[in-house]
């Protein structure tokens, strides 16, 4: 029935919010992409098509898109398969606590790091003199550069996602379904073929896209990795306002990256995700009531989850070493230069990131519970224009974002470029689209039977929202807050647009050190960051812990999506 | 509780609310039309009916959760229908409990109170007698998910009665239940209201726990009244076909009124002719009716009555059900087990009705 448990119409509070978040989301979200379309489609006033002509002419931008795509696929099928390895592992081999943490925190390590640790960590290993390559096999000349290299990391990078939704879609499948196959008098390899495996699909396809995506939108790893011969559209977008400072280049080839990343974006919320067979209830991952798994497959899957655990175990060491000592491959003596370099040259790239952080979160976590709370629990005009408009910025790739924003506020009416302001709206509208989900997943468990019980016990609106509400859903608040806060401290291929002298961030800085070979710096860089990010996760944790009320629906992850 | 009730039992007048509400297939449905009826005070009323019948959509008019398009809800001589829910002073207990799961059994119950500014020595003691009183003393620490079904339902309870409501709502609570606790709960459920003398009202689909519990029963089809009184008007005066076969179980057999005097109406149905009063409206000789029998008003005997084949024969522990096929009609008759047990599937018998038990209803289209 359409009775919605507070009206706007009712509540002048409700409206005011509703009218500045709608002037908020147009400033922010609406109108850089018009600009960046403007600015793309149309010349001094006049529409023109050139642009996009100019750059489907040009041969080299071509090899890009298609790079682009290759690269996307290859990522989406390594990670996808890599993420179903982990997933299956944790979900059907009877592993012990100890084990599955493990596996959690391999998983965990690249998912809250700055995107291309991995990256760098390549080049220690496999570069002109790295640590495997030069040392080790005493190869010469050998090129870290390239698809191959690029399609690595990348799959280290995001196979964690891959894992984050494979896994409960596994762990949801009702294990009394491949018993009774078992019981029919299939065998385990049959039961996994034509029972586990058809009710995976929507997941994997799901993976596979948002792998997809996320490999488009990469900026950092290919600025690394892919090198001349291997050009990718988000760093040639990048070169061509960086270096060529041709902003309408730049933006034609960023809303070449927008056909796929749209494509993607509408078959994964209007396709896939209407296929699946499995609802995912949240419950934590149950162990399989039967052996799932012959001896000698566990083993098997135990090894190959131990193989790329170990990798990225080893990436991270190598980062932590390589900051610790004077020239990683050539002179292998320990020294604290490379903090020192780092806290005093580097030192205002770390405070700017933290206090624009800092300033993103509170209000990042803010709007993504208004937001939640707003499109679920109350009915006002407009309220799923809304719901979309605030997902826009999540979904697009960042070099995207980044370039409208470069356009929309480098003149007036609105000219921030340069300052920090920039940057804290990018990351709250960019980043607090999480904190919306997570909302807006709670309140879904939360029948609105228990506003209505409030009110009927004689409390109003304000009261109902305070006492009943606001504790249910304040894990979202928290899960939020973090997400918004590692973002930020991750953050590169929007934000790489937006700095400036004035104001510069610490992945800006890591990138410009690895630019200048500068690698012990990075390195040092790259380990503060992981730390700071894993004490946050560390402090979230426990004030989710100690605000967690009894009863109140967890919070799935604080990194999913 | 010690002070039975503080305050004297309103009436609640429920006058001629209408709802309308858009269906995306239907288009314009009414939830509810024209229902009016009357909870004299301290009374319990049931609002019976199947599922979408209206009766929830009537429920949280009286409550406050939705708003009438039509026709006004009175507490006593208040008007109340402009009232916001939180001001209008009543309990109501949700078909899913509605527990707010972050609180303690203690903080569930005492919301209400905190929120009426209620002093906390006298919160702490009101909660605690409550608590006693739905039988769950000393679980005040518990919170929602550590109780069973039926202790969540106690909690609930609590929590309605606690604030001392004007008006006691109930929307469908014991169907969550298994069926044991169901019929537990029923009785508590009235014994407690009868002791705290709230006027209530109560929703259900089902007929035996609305005959089981009410003074009063309101029953409700496709958004309207259809017929109001006490149990036994309603089982035994039927005014159509909808609230006899709703309202227990029921034989309805095709006839044709042949005579008709002093308000009897003779019938004639399968073969026989049978003295049956008319339901609400009086029936002209040569109108087809529908004959209502109930299954214990036919006696079964071996001979002296309608020929008839016994097709089935099922054993209830207090009672034994017949299937009957007569004159190409099939019948359910039941008797009480125990006595002359000797009928048997395919044994010819005859039956006799119950005169002053059948009704005749005009034929509907139903």
């Amino acid at each position: 029935m359409p009775s919605a448990s507070a009206g706007w119409k009712r509540d002048p509070a409700v409206a005011l919010t509703v009218v500045v978040l709608w002037l908020l989301l147009a400033l922010f979200v609406v109108y850089p992409l018009a600009a960046l379309v403007g600015r793309v489609l149309f010349d001094h006033g006049r529409f023109t098509p050139d642009g996009i002509a100019a750059i489907l002419a040009d041969r080299h931008q071509l090899r890009a898109f298609g790079n682009s795509l290759l690269l996307g696929v290859g990522v989406g099928i390594g990670g996808t398969l890599t993420g179903l390895l982990f997933a299956f592992t944790a979900a059907r081999a009877r592993l012990n606590r100890t084990l599955l943490t493990a596996i959690d925190a391999a998983v965990l390590l690249p998912l809250v790091s700055p995107p291309f640790t991995s990256a760098i960590a390549m080049i220690f290993s496999f570069g002109p003199r790295g640590l495997i390559t030069y040392d080790l096999l005493g190869l010469k000349g050998i090129t870290v550069y390239g698809l191959t290299s690029t399609m690595c990391s990348e799959v280290i990078t995001y196979f964690p996602i891959a894992y984050l939704t494979l896994r409960p879609l596994l762990a949801g499948i009702d294990s009394n379904i491949e018993g009774m196959a078992l019981s029919l008098g299939a065998s385990r390899w049959r039961v996994f073929r034509t029972v586990t495996l058809p009710l995976t699909i929507p997941g994997l396809a799901n993976a596979f896209l948002l792998l997809f995506a996320a490999s488009l939108a990469d900026f950092a790893t290919p600025l690394i990795l892919a090198g001349n011969n291997f050009p990718v559209l988000p760093t040639q977008a990048f070169l061509q306002i960086t270096g060529l400072f041709d902003l309408r280049g730049g933006a034609v080839l960023s809303f070449l990256l927008l056909v796929p990343a749209l494509i993607v974006f509408l078959l994964q919320r209007y396709w896939v995700s209407r296929r699946f067979y499995v609802t995912i209830t949240g419950k934590g991952a149950g162990q399989a009531p039967f052996d799932s798994l012959a001896p000698w497959v566990r083993t098997t899957l135990l090894a190959a989850c131990a193989l790329i655990a170990g990798i990225v175990l080893y990436f991270y060491a190598l980062l932590l070493y390589a900051s610790l000592v004077v020239a990683l491959g050539a002179n292998h003596a320990f020294t604290l230069a490379h903090y020192r370099v780092i806290f005093t040259e580097g030192l205002k790239a770390i405070r700017d990131t933290l206090i624009i952080a800092s300033i993103a979160m509170p209000l990042g976590g803010l709007y993504g519970v208004l937001v939640g709370y707003l499109v679920t629990r109350v009915s006002f005009p407009g309220r799923q224009t809304m719901e979309i408009t605030s997902m826009i910025d999540y979904a697009l790739p960042g070099t995207i974002v980044g370039i409208a924003y470069l356009i929309a506020f480098n003149e007036p009416p609105i000219q921030i470029t340069g300052t920090a302001l920039i940057i804290i709206a990018c990351y709250i509208f960019r980043y607090g689209p999480t904190g919306i989900r997570t909302t807006v997943a709670l309140l879904q468990q939360i029948d609105r039977s228990l506003d209505e019980a409030s009110r009927g016990l004689g409390a109003g609106s304000g009261t109902t929202f305070r006492r009943i509400t606001l504790p249910l859903i304040l894990p979202a608040f928290f899960a939020g807050l973090g997400v918004v806060f590692i973002r930020s401290m991750t953050a590169i291929s929007a934000t790489i647009f937006l700095v400036s002298i004035g104001c510069t961030l610490i992945t800006v800085k890591i990138l410009q050190d690895m630019t200048e070979l500068a690698l012990g710096p990075a390195a040092a860089f790259s380990v503060l960051v992981v730390a700071i990010v894993f004490a946050m996760i560390a402090l979230i944790g426990r004030v989710l812990r100690l605000f967690r009320a009894h009863g109140a629906p967890q919070v799935a992850s604080m990194l999913g999506g | 509780m010690a002070n039975e009730s503080s305050e004297p039992a309103i009436a609640v007048d429920v006058d001629g609310v209408s709802k309308r509400f858009t269906h995306r297939v239907k288009g314009e449905v009414w939830a509810a039309r024209d229902v009016r009826f009357t909870a004299a005070p301290g009374a319990f009323v049931t609002l019976l009916g199947p599922s979408g019948c209206g009766k929830t959509t009537t429920l949280r008019m009286i409550a406050g959760f939705e708003q009438p398009d039509e026709g006004r809800i009175l507490f006593g001589d208040d008007d109340v229908t402009q009232l916001p829910v939180n001001r209008r002073n009543i309990g109501f207990v949700f078909q899913n409990y509605a527990l707010f799961p972050h609180l303690s059994v203690f903080e569930n119950v005492a919301y209400g109170l905190q929120v009426r500014s209620q002093p906390t020595a006298g919160v702490a003691a009101k909660v605690g007698e409550v608590l006693a009183l739905v039988g769950l003393a000393g679980y005040e620490q518990q919170f929602p998910a550590q109780l069973s079904g039926g202790e969540q339902q106690r909690v609930a309870l609590a929590r309605a009665i606690v604030i001392r409501p004007r008006v006691l709502l109930f929307d469908e609570p014991l169907s969550n239940l298994d069926a044991k606790l169901r019929v537990q709960m029923r009785g508590d459920i009235r014994e407690l209201q009868n002791r705290l003398a709230i006027t209530t009202i109560y929703v259900t689909h089902d007929q035996e726990e609305a005959m089981a519990v009410s003074d009063h029963i309101v029953v409700m089809n496709r958004g309207s009244v259809v017929q109001q009184g006490t149990a036994e008007d309603l089982y035994h005066r039927p005014a159509s076909e909808f609230v006899a076969t709703f309202v227990g179980r029921v034989n309805l057999l095709r006839g044709t009124v042949v005579a008709s005097s002093n308000g009897i109406a003779s019938v004639s149905a399968l073969g026989g002719v049978f003295k049956a009063r008319p339901g609400a409206t009086p029936l002209a000789v040569g109108a087809s009716t529908r004959l209502v029998v109930r299954p214990e008003a036919i006696a079964i005997e071996r001979d002296g009555g309608l020929p008839a084949r016994v097709t089935t024969r099922t054993f209830l522990g207090e009672k034994v059900e017949y299937g009957l096929r007569c004159a190409n009609t099939d019948l359910q008759a039941t008797r009480p087990s125990g006595g002359d047990d000797t009928i048997r599937v395919g044994d010819d018998v005859a039956l006799r009705f119950a005169d002053e038990a059948l009704i005749a209803l005009p034929e509907t289209d139903r």
